[in-house]
């Protein structure tokens, strides 16, 4: 698993964009919070050569899968044994459907040891 | 597999939630797709969607050098499932062509069209694909049988499918 120290391009929607004492006020529209700049200090990849895309949704590895909201460990990358890279969803959507193939190169689809 | 136990949970949601994304993505995709055949065109072959459904593309590819369709254009329509690219498009001639693998309504037999369709193609592979059909046709497998049969004259095979499209060319005109 690669290192989930996020900088640009996805900044993490974690609780602190929310004051806390939310909840113990009466009004429930929540208060917005607006990043006027950040300082990156670290730079998440999954191995896959740079501005490479996913072979099903054609979307950036480092991006993500239609249908998925935030990059990183919520759309994963996975490798097959034939060492063929698709993000977690849309490989497992293919599998879903009753294939059992990898769609670049047709060999039978097994998960690689270590993805 | 180490972190198989860790991504079990997500392997569910992540799915679902594309399954949900449905018309959405499917849009986005074909949005990406039309974008990269306009800013860098395959040779003999184009493809735009209709003015009001993104789904149901009309394309055209050229008949390829030294083959019985060299200097022919023919029309096609694409029409894609919602679930695309998970299924394939439904492929088919408007414009009559006289080939082994296509029957006279336009409908067209090609493997990767059906039961060898990969997530992994896409509009530009697939008109690749099936222009090289024209030169190259299944004969094992016909859908104009007597197409097939003639294949082997091709002095007759053109002559008939130069005939074929003067005809759609009539057809065209008036």
């Amino acid at each position: 698993m690669p290192t989930t120290k996020r900088d640009r391009g996805s900044p993490v929607p974690t609780s602190s964009t929310k004051p806390t004492s939310d909840s113990s006020s009466s009004t429930k529209k929540p208060l917005k919070v607006k990043v006027k700049s950040f300082h990156g200090i670290a730079r998440w990849s999954w191995g896959t050569p740079a501005d490479d895309v996913c072979g099903i949704c054609q979307s950036p590895f480092e991006g993500c899968a239609p249908g998925v909201k935030f990059p990183g460990d919520d759309c994963p990358v996975v490798w097959g044994a034939c060492k063929h890279a698709y993000h977690l969803a849309c490989i497992s959507q293919w599998l879903a459907g009753g294939k059992n193939s990898c769609p670049i190169c047709r060999a039978d689809w097994n998960f690689a040891d270590d993805s | 597999m180490a972190s198989l136990a860790a991504t079990a949970s997500p392997i569910k949601e992540s799915t679902s939630a594309a399954t949900k994304g449905g018309g959405e993505s499917v849009t986005k995709r074909l949005q990406q797709e039309l974008m990269g055949l306009m800013m860098q065109p395959s040779d003999g072959v184009s493809a735009f969607p209709s003015e009001d459904n993104m789904f149901l593309w009309s394309a055209s590819l050229s008949g390829p050098l030294s083959t019985a369709y060299t200097g022919h254009t023919y029309k096609l329509t694409i029409s894609f499932p919602p679930d695309y690219p998970y299924s394939p498009p439904t492929l088919k001639f408007t414009t009559g062509i006289w080939h082994p693998n296509i029957d006279l309504h336009g409908n067209i037999c090609l493997d990767i069209l059906k039961e060898k369709w990969s997530p992994a193609y896409n509009v530009r592979t697939v008109l690749v694909s099936l222009r090289s059909l024209l030169g190259e046709p299944n004969n094992d497998s016909p859908l104009n049988v007597q197409a097939a049969g003639m294949w082997e004259d091709q002095v007759r095979f053109k002559e008939i499918a130069k005939n074929k499209w003067e005809e759609e060319m009539r057809k065209e005109g008036a």
